[in-house]
């Protein structure tokens, strides 16, 4: 079967997330609005991810989290899914990836404070306590899962246009990229210096983070290293299948260093693309 | 869409086709185009503390059956380099029904062609994967923030209520 010469995909893009969500659609769904409805869907779901797990808003599910003074709270089934694979990669890494530096955060004024009992800058995974429905802190921390919300945001807007009955797509949530189906997305990695890999998706993810003093002003573009409790600066791209591992591995990648680096994201389902510590710049293609 | 260098422009929606998105059960869009006093202008400033650049606004009413269903509004902010184009739609009551980025500018440094991009999909078969041309349009780096159509709405939230009263 050829698809018709018009079959140009169907893209739109709306303001989300903090940053510009594009959906792409391969194949045209029967009629416009039925398209209107796929997108509709598609951008509820992100919207839902962000309104439960944003740390800036004073009344999302992570919000009264940490606010809970140890107490269990229920939550949402994506808002417990993200904090289990938040506890996960924090265990997985060491805390190279941590949730649970929301303390040190808002004492570096990038998070805002919302109050609450007197605040550890970082925990470490056991702090979390997790039910079928409900979440609880063993410690006063204070867990920000904006190091991979973004990306299960995109995943979850995948699995919504799958639903649908979209087969092929992709997802740009301001750089966080899933491909699916039957497409192959060519996706730029920018590094800083004019330096660029470019990486083709297929049934893949890639995310970037940039982080320090050349990152763009409008974001809270920090990755701290807990150890020297310095932020770090660079940029790093990485490739997972899912985008909530490719958010999250970027910032292993910020902190691995170049020894640990490849080997770290290799066990943990991910590839480096771009890794540029800012220090000794460098970047490789895969 | 022609070769350009260094811009990129990724056209989501024309106007029409935006109008019928922010308001599918509109039946009527009557051009209202604005062009603001000074005093208005000042007012929007002291309202959403955001500057009103430009004296003139493109508005629509949107109506279903003569009945005022909101305000859909075309406006412009600067990206990180270059202006996007989007669509506001705003209730009578002064409430954010809807945004749609209708055209999206950036300077990336590179040069980005559409039309290749666009021919890939002629003759594909769908078991293959279809290949999304040699010239890259998704761009994965620093993210880029959205604040500037957050403040864009922010003002024509305040321009409602200046110039588009019921």
């Amino acid at each position: 079967m050829m698809p018709k010469s018009d079959a140009v995909p169907l893209r739109r893009m709306r303001p989300l997330l903090g940053t510009f969500v594009e959906i792409g659609l391969v194949e045209r769904p029967a009629g416009t609005h039925c398209a209107e409805r796929t997108f509709a869907a598609a951008y509820a779901a992100i919207a839902k991810v962000h309104d439960a797990l944003s740390f800036h808003d004073p009344h999302s599910e992570l919000t009264r989290l940490n606010a809970s003074k140890g107490q269990p709270i229920r939550m949402s089934v994506h808002a417990l899914r993200v904090l289990r694979l938040a506890r996960a990669m924090t265990a997985a890494t060491g805390g190279l990836f941590n949730c649970t530096v929301g303390g040190a955060m808002i004492a570096r004024g990038r998070l805002p404070d919302h109050g609450g009992d007197s605040v550890l800058p970082v925990g470490d995974a056991d702090d979390i306590e997790i039910s079928a429905t409900h979440a609880c802190l063993r410690r006063p921390v204070r867990i920000t899962v904006d190091g991979i919300a973004k990306g299960y945001a995109v995943d979850v807007a995948v699995s919504t246009l799958r639903a649908q009955g979209v087969e092929s797509g992709w997802i740009n949530a301001g750089g966080d990229v899933r491909a699916f189906g039957e497409l192959v997305l060519p996706v730029l990695c920018v590094g800083q210096n004019g330096n660029a890999v470019r990486v083709e998706l297929y049934d893949c993810s890639v995310a970037s983070s940039e982080a320090g003093a050349r990152a763009d002003a409008g974001h809270d573009g920090e990755i701290i290293d807990m150890h020297s409790q310095q932020p770090v600066s660079g940029r790093w791209s990485v490739l997972s299948h899912h985008a909530w591992r490719a958010d999250a591995l970027t910032k292993v990648a910020a902190l691995a260093g170049p020894a640990m680096r490849e080997r770290l994201l290799s066990n943990l389902g991910g590839r480096c693309v771009v890794a540029e510590d800012v220090d000794s710049v460098r970047a490789s293609a895969a | 869409m022609s070769a350009t260098t260094g811009v990129y422009a990724a056209e989501y929606l024309a106007v029409p086709a935006a109008q019928k998105v922010l308001f599918p059960g509109a039946d009527h869009f009557v051009a209202m185009p604005l062009m603001l006093t000074d005093a208005q202008r000042d007012e929007i400033k002291r309202l959403s503390g955001v500057r009103q650049r430009s004296a003139s606004q493109a508005v629509w009413r949107a109506e279903q059956q003569g009945v005022l269903l909101g305000w859909f509004i075309v406006d412009e902010v600067v990206g990180k380099h270059e202006f996007i184009t989007y669509a506001a739609a705003l209730s009578p009551q002064g409430a954010v029904m809807g945004i749609e980025v209708l055209v999206y500018r950036e300077t990336y440094g590179s040069q980005i062609r559409g039309e290749t991009w666009r021919k890939q999909f002629v003759g594909k078969r769908l078991q293959e994967p279809l290949i999304l041309g040699k010239d890259v349009e998704n761009i994965s780096g620093a993210t880029l923030s959205c604040k500037n159509v957050t403040t864009g709405v922010k003002r024509l939230l305040a321009l409602q209520q200046v110039a588009l009263r019921p």
